[in-house]
């Protein structure tokens, strides 16, 4: 009969091993490889190395498929103490995966030896029912949610574009949303723009909006810009988001913020609608074309309704 | 609804966009008709003679004034 020492003795002698020095330098190199925690998820939450892909051992064969689709990719797989790595790497190999690496002394050396340490952020246990449905989505999970929270995205117009992007970004998590809007809410505003109720018509926009969204999603911070965006504002107030969203109706307000989002270095989501036909696309000036580039200059007035 | 359905589909890219997941729509202008029920893809490309972000390049700063901008298409730039 085995004992979990001989597992771990007949895992080494097939499994290679690297210190946490080694690690360290690889990262520093920017080696292309995957480092991999795959300890228990309270460890995981007590602190990992930076940028390392999380799978805990009990899901490692069902789930690695999905983060890594090339068998030869190298893995540098870590525990807290080198054991359970050799042996999840032994599983590895068994499913193909031709480079699998156990780092010995784990994560106890990698942080006795004074390296960096990351924590996810931590999460209420109503925050993690609140938004379970993200966690079950590879593309967001814990960390994605933590992102998320940790956002500012700034709608631009809280009327028939910006209320149905602002009750979608909050009641996602978007940790803090900035509304910019000057405007008061009238009845007939009340058949599209779902940010604003029957009971808030007369109000500024932007205080029915901060009650909704509190009201939805007490996680977010609104903002309230209650001003009308121009060239005298438009920087000071971008340069604190990171997102803009814009659903304006107007060509000066298009072009102010196509300009201003270029000099603040933000993307834009861009979204107009005209009657029955909508149009949306995303501009960042860094990778694809700018409002400009689509629209050179504006329509003589009259022409096309703002 | 349209605007309800354009600014659903503005949310979710912002959220592509603030998670680095997906393929966003830079590039791409997507257009969508409710009566026909149709959604179009077309591919935008930068200017490279933009004002704004290409060669041609005048927007070092913002305008003086957009709103007169927009009526009269004439660029007020500032003057250094």
């Amino acid at each position: 009969m085995k004992s979990s020492r001989d597992l771990i003795e007949e895992a080494r002698k097939e499994i290679p091993e690297l210190s946490a020095a080694d690690v360290k330098q690889k990262l520093a190199c920017e080696d292309n490889f995957v480092l991999l925690d795959i300890r228990d998820n309270d460890e995981y939450r007590a602190g990992y190395i930076p940028d390392a892909l999380y799978i805990s051992r009990g899901m490692l064969e069902f789930e690695i498929e999905d983060y890594v689709t090339d068998r030869d990719q190298e893995i540098v797989l870590y525990c807290a103490a080198g054991a359970r790595s050799l042996l999840a790497a032994q599983s590895l190999k068994s499913l193909g995966y031709t480079r699998v690496i156990s780092m010995s002394g784990g994560f106890r050396d990698w942080s006795n030896a004074g390296n960096p340490i990351a924590k996810p952020v931590a999460m209420s246990a109503e925050q993690l029912e609140r938004y379970s449905r993200h966690f079950m989505l590879r593309e967001i999970g814990e960390d994605g949610q933590a992102k998320l929270l940790s956002s500012r995205v700034l709608l631009i117009g809280a009327g028939g574009l910006g209320s149905p992007a602002g009750v979608y970004l909050a009641a996602a998590g978007v940790g803090t949303l900035g509304v910019v809007d000057s405007d008061v809410v009238d009845l007939s505003n009340l058949q599209r723009q779902i940010l604003h109720q029957t009971a808030d018509v007369d109000k500024p926009k932007v205080d029915s909006a901060i009650e909704t969204i509190k009201a939805m999603n007490p996680d977010v911070n609104v903002i309230p810009h209650p001003i009308r965006l121009d060239e005298s504002n438009a920087m000071e107030i971008f340069a604190d988001y990171d997102v803009i969203v814009d659903g304006t109706d107007n060509f000066a307000t298009r072009y102010l913020v196509n300009d201003a989002a270029i000099l603040a270095d933000k993307p834009i989501v861009h979204g107009s609608i005209f009657q029955f036909e909508g149009q949306l696309t995303v501009f960042d000036a860094t990778q694809g074309p700018c409002y400009r580039c689509l629209f050179p200059s504006p329509p003589p007035p009259g022409m096309v309704p703002g | 609804m349209l605007p309800g359905t354009i600014g659903v589909l503005m949310a979710t890219e912002a959220i592509k966009l603030l998670l680095g997941t997906g393929n966003s729509l830079v590039g791409r202008l997507l257009t969508y008709d409710s009566m026909s029920m149709q959604f179009q893809e077309f591919k935008i490309n930068r200017d490279e003679s933009c004002i704004a972000c290409g060669s041609d390049l005048k927007l070092t700063g913002l305008l003086l004034d957009y709103e007169a901008y927009a009526e009269t298409g004439h660029l007020n730039l500032p003057s250094h």
